[in-house]
């Protein structure tokens, strides 16, 4: 089994609404894809991508691993810097829970264990 | 909405005591129908739900209503509201090393999925929450800080039970470091052990 990584760009997130968004992502991660998003998701997009994930679970698809590392895009100092022109570094890496079985984290570092069947 | 919040005036002004609803949150097995159930029978001698090791056993919200809860000639009304376990997967074979049958573990497992829909729904409709960690595992998970961060975004007052303490491998100073900005309470819902600095800690702040 070959493991798939995708690097998503802001450009790419920014372009799709909050629906779009998730869509892309859920559809994604069923194909076994590991997906390192450049702009991480909001924990509010994240609440809604595990409510969707839910719909969505079946014999084949058990859900999702996911971690968001860093800066919090709609956090305050956040926006304050993206208002002065800056760029926060906030990212999400998200898989399937069958293939990434656990995505340790600290607050400096991400670990992702994936398992190959 | 306006009409919730007319409602709610309306509570305030004719009745002495506000009715909150603790929602009691956390990820499957770290104890939320336990601490539910301790604070329930401490306070109104019944239980709230059935407890079990296999994960996902509560798969509905669970409610008891009018629980009085007094500390510190403090006194709260609250309705102990108790989630399913909130999670990012739910594999119906992971039941299955519980003894459970094959039809069983896929029915659990539908059941599951709708309970955790269900609790994500529920975060916007708690006056406050706790949200209960399991001490000897590692606090610092997508689904403690998601949840944590949508309460955090609507203003919820928060209280964060590190649970299990009675366990050899209880490490609550993990929570704390994890969590340094929130109130952290460490419990046994089990032996009952350190519950009353949990409902100072309620009726100080679960307003």
């Amino acid at each position: 089994m070959k493991i798939s990584l995708e690097f998503v760009s802001n450009r790419m997130l920014e372009s799709m609404g909050d629906d779009e968004k998730l869509k892309f992502i859920l559809k994604n991660v069923k194909e076994s894809k590991i997906l390192v998003l450049e702009k991480g998701l909001t924990r509010q997009e994240e609440r809604r991508l595990f409510q969707r994930t839910m719909e969505q679970i079946s014999k084949s698809f058990p859900g999702i691993e996911i971690s968001s590392f860093g800066e919090e895009p709609e956090g305050l100092r956040s926006r304050l810097i993206q208002i002065l022109g800056g760029k926060t570094q906030g990212i999400t890496i998200v898989g399937p829970s069958n293939l990434v079985k656990e995505i340790k984290r600290d607050p400096d570092k991400l670990r992702v264990l994936a398992e190959l069947k | 909405m306006p009409f919730r919040r007319f409602i709610d005036w309306l509570r305030r002004l004719f009745w002495r005591r506000k009715l909150i609803r603790l929602g009691f949150y956390g990820a499957p097995n770290a104890g939320k129908t336990s601490l539910a159930n301790r604070i329930s029978m401490d306070w109104l001698g019944e239980p709230v739900g059935k407890v079990s090791e296999v994960p996902h056993e509560t798969r509905m919200v669970q409610k008891k209503e009018h629980v009085v809860v007094r500390s510190k000639g403090k006194e709260l009304d609250m309705n102990l509201l108790d989630m399913p376990g909130i999670a990012t997967k739910v594999d119906y074979r992971d039941f299955s090393a519980y003894g459970l049958r094959k039809s069983e573990s896929l029915k659990r497992a539908k059941e599951a999925t709708k309970g955790v829909i269900e609790a994500i729904k529920w975060l916007e409709n708690v006056d406050a929450a706790l949200v209960v960690m399991d001490s000897t595992q590692d606090p610092f998970t997508q689904v403690n800080i998601t949840i944590l961060g949508n309460l955090e975004a609507r203003k919820i007052p928060v209280i964060i039970v590190a649970n299990k303490i009675d366990s050899k491998k209880s490490r609550v100073n993990k929570v704390r470091e994890a969590f340094p900005q929130h109130v952290v309470v460490e419990v046994s819902a089990l032996t009952g052990q350190n519950i009353n600095k949990l409902y100072e800690a309620i009726a100080k702040h679960a307003r």
